[in-house]
């Protein structure tokens, strides 16, 4: 069999990623494939482009596994704009309040356009930054405790534990949910019996991680839409709700325990049914 | 790849889905900056910028490329901004490497020996020992899955530049793998 021009490998070169990523078109694949075939170099080119491109493939489970800090969930999730209600979407436009710990100088985001103004207060917000920077590692430190870091985290648990449950088809009984109550955190707890009447539809627990240790997860589903109460195991939170993530969450105290319910509904709604659940969980 | 149709800007769900996206960010970020700290705040910085810049997200695309594009350009600016050699010093590499000829020899290790004998930590290790450039585009292809064109977009590069950065890298990928494997052999 003749060998190969040095033209048709140039002409193949440029293909050759394409070829191992399946985005060429047919006619491009056959041509590919029928150089390969006469050319060992160009062959062992593709094997090898291959090899790792199925090897980083087959991998990608355990390269993808490493997480963020939740802590750093957190901060990303207070940058969120703040005093966004559901009604401002409707016509008049969001006022946008960043908390104090993003207040540093950045720089405009890709197609973003360029304003001259913003070019001058580039200096002043330069210096500022550099006071906030120092600042903010003190800041952290207050906001770690506050209520709002804490729903955010909750929030957060929330969206990951409802996707889960629809991969995963969680259906749990209640008498299993109160068990698991009991062995993993010590809580003997009865389940709402006005649950099912409140529209509250049982869905499972599971123990999620917050802080240093583990806290209660139970899941609820209503109107098809997920619902979740977290107990925790610590006091001396304010009894209010609080907006974050686009849901909201309900929160307070009993005994030892505190119980915060999350959910993506109104306020009126959030209230009554964090009201069931005072009336019945200790 | 995902489009986000329907997202509106500044939305609940235009904020849930972007914060979806943060373990990915963060993974990325590590293989920029190698400092876990380092990539905490880039990410950070990323998130602070896109929620501040919603309103020039055009709803139909994919958000997660738009919030990888900030990431990338957060993080060129950095760099610049310390003032540090190491993008020049990279593209030396890139230059240098991008001219050596393509392993011409034979294939003695089939595909699947790799496949079997080499592990996600090693896998890892030799990802992260790629030069910046090659690591970037590989990773972006093969472990982020974003399309040529958004890789292109985020890294600032042709399309063509891309795809041989991507070419460059699993083939240095391979030899390192490769070699490591016959050392330990």
């Amino acid at each position: 069999m003749p060998g190969p021009s040095m033209s048709s490998c140039a002409t193949i070169d440029p293909l050759v990623t394409a070829y191992v990523d399946d985005q060429l078109s047919d006619a491009e694949r056959a041509l590919v494939e029928r150089h390969v075939q006469a050319c060992p170099p160009c062959h062992a080119r593709v094997s090898a482009e291959r090899a790792v491109h199925d090897l980083i493939r087959t991998r990608r489970g355990a390269l993808t596994t490493p997480c963020a800090p939740r802590a750093l969930h957190a901060r990303c999730a207070q940058l969120q704009p703040r005093g966004v209600e559901a009604g401002d979407h409707a016509g008049r436009p969001a006022v946008i309040a960043f908390p104090d710990v993003a207040s540093r100088a950045v720089q405009a985001p890709p197609k973003a356009p360029a304003t001259p103004w913003r070019s001058r207060l580039v200096p002043l917000a330069f210096a500022a930054s550099l006071v906030l920077f120092v600042a903010s590692a003190f800041l952290y430190q207050l906001t770690i405790s506050s209520t709002h870091v804490m729903a955010a985290e909750l929030a957060a648990d929330h969206v990951k534990c409802s996707v889960l449950n629809g991969i995963l088809h969680t259906h749990d009984e209640a008498s299993a949910v109160e068990s698991s109550m009991l062995n993993g955190f010590g809580w003997k707890m009865r389940l709402p019996e006005g649950a099912p009447k409140a529209g509250l539809e049982l869905v499972g627990s599971r123990p999620c991680m917050y802080g240093e240790g583990k806290i209660a997860h139970i899941m609820y589903r209503r109107s098809g839409e997920p619902v979740s109460l977290f107990m925790l195991p610590e006091t001396g939170r304010a009894q209010e709700v609080v907006q974050v993530l686009g849901h909201r969450a309900a929160i307070w105290c009993d005994g030892k325990r505190t119980f915060v319910l999350v959910a993506r509904r109104p306020q009126e709604e959030v209230e009554q049914i964090a009201s069931l659940l005072q009336a019945s969980l200790k | 790849m995902a489009r986000s149709q329907g997202l509106r800007q500044g939305s609940p769900a235009f904020e849930a889905e972007a914060l979806a996206s943060l373990d990915s960010l963060y993974r990325t970020a590590l293989r920029l900056t190698r400092v876990p700290a380092d990539a905490e705040d880039l990410v950070q910085e990323t998130y602070l910028k896109a929620f501040r810049a919603a309103d020039s997200f055009r709803p139909g695309t994919n958000l997660r490329a738009w919030l990888f594009t900030i990431l990338h350009n957060t993080a060129r600016n950095r760099i610049r901004d310390r003032a540090r050699d190491a993008v020049s010093v990279d593209s030396e590499v890139v230059d240098r490497l991008s001219e050596l000829p393509p392993p011409g020899g034979p294939i003695e290790t089939p595909e699947s020996l790799l496949l079997r004998q080499t592990m996600a930590p090693e896998l890892q290790a030799a990802i992260d020992a790629l030069p910046e450039a090659f690591r970037q585009a590989v990773w972006l292809r093969d472990v982020e899955e974003f399309s040529y064109a958004e890789i292109a977009d985020m890294l600032s590069i042709p399309a063509g530049t891309v795809m041989s950065r991507i070419s460059r890298g699993r083939r240095l990928l391979f030899e390192q793998l490769n070699h490591a494997r016959s050392v330990h052999v």
